[in-house]
């Protein structure tokens, strides 16, 4: 049964009495930072990849798993780090971040950020046990981040969302084999005078709804001292995905809590992923700070009715 | 016949520069970075042209001599106005590349729009109807170059994204030249060197026994902005994501008044070369933002600058000022 924290402020998103699930105290050997992860369900398990900043500053991936989605146990061992290999070494040396994860027909694909000198690249990889993990390709060129690939084609070709540094918007590609992208737009854009004023990315691959593709996404906003990093959400039409059917005119999550104020890069909730359950009940979870992952749960139709009201108030 | 003016690798013209606005019938403001084919003995020029309202179009220039140019009445590409391509182009064209594969002459552009710079693809058989194919970029990028022939199968271009705040020459591939991908840096800025600040692809890719030669821009950044030079580098023929050899020195540097003084000073920017038989190439490049000039340089002094050795550019070679590439 989720327990509910008392709601703060005028969220959408409930946190879990509990929070924050994962911190930093909970790796044995000692790391810096625990972030934004992944989340998928497989084999009866709910499974997280967690970006860990070592404490010598490299990122790399963990998998931590758990049967309730609320209690985490954290393999000792890391799932991925940087490559040692070419080609893949070179785009890596600054550690692998972010990853988010997307099951297209049986096999589990992992879009991840590889950081090196040369910028920020999505990195593709593919599992289907969790266990062995294999890298495809780079499928970007610098400096983007923020990728999420759509759970299924359209028509005969797959779609990603990912988060081009230039003009900080989220763009829309298509690819036939994975490899090979194309036919680019723009999705969503920072709004002047809004919570996501200075810029957006995909937090977490984008839901089918019946309404339309839910996407929960980041919006930036710069203060005097920093940014601050708030989850909204949009619908995004069922088989054009470029196009925006909804949009929330408020953040749906926004740091309040001290987990979430307080970290190494603080005011920041963000996510790499969210499950929609049969009853409608949307889990999202959330590296807070940058120090720790956190839960937070709403309805499905709550989101779906913020974006909608929003857009009528927009388009007024 | 081309004299040979200044101490660059590259000799100008003595009557640079070949085209300005002058010579566009059109109310323009500058003309530069034109891209050249070669059909028979006829030279055809694509310029970019910046209309006096501010932004780039396209505008032909015909030539019998590769020097003496006369420019079309009327602009041959201009801004998309409707259908897919018009978002990414309300704020102009810019930077034309031609590459000939197949009979059709592909040309790797700029658009411009409030979404940034992105490379777009379009070609021509006729150069009367254009054919826009696809944007294969995503915002951010320019100097987008084909090569002229497939390489393992795929269709290969070079580009020039910002990687970690660095522009830097990076090759993706295509199969259909529209979805592209195997993105690899080529080449960064050197710390010291002339092209400290940024790299960009700037003529596309010449076929030599010795390997890709490609002709780029590089830039150094300075108090008074940066200074535009041109050099060398030699890829893989096989794996052109590899570069060979880079020259040390810049083969052409803003040294004349048409360079340093206009619209954007200290700049010659390539946009593209013509190989005669005789081994001579021909390179066209925008000076200083505002007109169109010609250099000339022997096909084997360019493959022999990629390969220059650091003993060849030592202080002695320095102190003596380019010894032996003077007359």
């Amino acid at each position: 049964m989720f327990q509910i924290a008392q709601k703060t402020g005028q969220d959408v998103i409930q946190r879990y009495k509990y929070n924050p699930l994962i911190s930093i105290n909970d790796l044995p050997q000692g790391c810096s930072d625990i972030w934004n992860a992944g989340v998928v369900h497989f084999q009866g398990q709910y499974l997280l990849l967690l970006t860990v900043e070592t404490l010598e500053g490299l990122g790399c991936i963990y998998l931590a798993h758990g049967t309730d989605g609320y209690k985490f146990c954290i393999e000792p061992e890391p799932f991925m780090t940087a490559s040692r290999n070419e080609p893949f070494a070179r785009y890596e040396t600054f550690g692998i971040f972010d990853p988010r994860i997307t099951k297209i027909d049986s096999t589990y694909y992992i879009t991840y950020l590889a950081e090196s000198e040369y910028g920020r690249r999505i990195g593709l990889a593919r599992t289907n046990d969790f266990r062995w993990v294999d890298r495809m390709q780079f499928i970007s060129e610098p400096d983007t981040k923020s990728a999420c690939l759509f759970t299924r084609r359209f028509g005969d070709c797959y779609a990603m969302l990912e988060r081009p540094s230039s003009g900080d918007s989220i763009w829309l590609s298509f690819s036939y084999d994975l490899i090979h992208w194309g036919s680019s737009t723009v999705v969503l854009t920072p709004r002047g005078g809004y919570w996501d004023s200075h810029r957006v990315g995909a937090a977490g691959p984008p839901i089918e709804t019946e309404l339309g593709w839910l996407l929960i996404y980041y919006g930036e906003k710069d203060t005097s001292s920093g940014p601050l990093i708030r989850l909204g959400a949009a619908i995004l039409d069922k088989s054009d995905p470029s196009r925006v059917i909804g949009r929330s005119n408020i953040p749906i999550l926004a740091p309040r809590e001290k987990y979430e104020r307080i970290g190494d890069v603080s005011n920041i909730v963000f996510s790499c992923g969210s499950l929609l359950d049969e009853t409608g009940q949307i889990k999202l979870y959330y590296g807070a700070s940058d120090s720790c992952i956190c839960l937070g749960v709403t309805a499905l139709d709550e989101i779906i009715n913020i974006c909608l009201d929003s857009q009528e108030q927009y388009q007024q | 016949m081309i004299q040979k003016r200044g101490r660059d690798l590259f000799s100008r013209w003595e009557r640079n520069p070949i085209i300005t606005r002058d010579n566009v019938p059109l109310q323009s403001n500058t003309v530069f970075n034109g891209t050249p084919v070669k059909i028979g003995d006829t030279y055809l020029l694509l310029l970019r042209v910046e209309g006096q309202q501010g932004y780039s179009f396209f505008c032909l220039a015909r030539s019998d001599d590769g020097l003496n140019f006369t420019v079309d009445e009327k602009p041959c590409m201009l801004p998309a106005e409707e259908g897919p391509f018009a978002q990414w182009e309300e704020n102009g064209l810019e930077d034309p590349r031609l590459t000939l594969i197949d009979d059709w002459f592909y040309i790797m552009y700029t658009a411009v729009s409030g979404c940034g710079h992105r490379i777009a693809l379009a070609r021509t058989r006729d150069f009367e109807t254009f054919e826009r194919i696809a944007m294969v970029s995503g915002p951010g990028n320019k100097d987008g170059v084909l090569f002229p022939e497939k390489i393992n199968g795929y269709y290969a271009r070079l580009d020039r994204p910002i990687g970690n705040g660095v522009g830097s020459i990076w090759i993706s591939y295509s199969p259909d030249l529209i979805n592209w991908g195997q993105s690899e840096i080529i080449i960064s800025p050197r710390p010291r060197y002339w092209d400290a600040s940024r790299v960009g692809a700037s003529v596309p890719p010449i076929r030599t026994d010795s390997g890709w030669l490609e002709i780029y821009h590089g830039f150094k950044m300075t108090a008074a902005g940066p200074i535009y030079r041109i050099g060398t580098v030699m890829l893989d023929l096989d794996n052109p994501s590899k570069a060979i050899g880079r020259c040390l020195n810049p083969v052409l540097s803003p040294r004349e008044e048409y360079e340093r003084i206009g619209d954007v000073g200290n700049v010659v920017f390539a946009s593209g070369a013509i190989v005669e038989d005789d081994g001579e190439v021909k390179l066209y490049y925008g000076a200083a933002d505002t007109s169109i000039c010609v250099a000339s340089a022997h096909i084997d002094e360019l493959i022999e600058s990629c390969f220059e050795s650091i003993d060849s550019s030592s202080e002695e070679f320095c102190r003596t000022n380019y010894p032996y590439r003077s007359n």
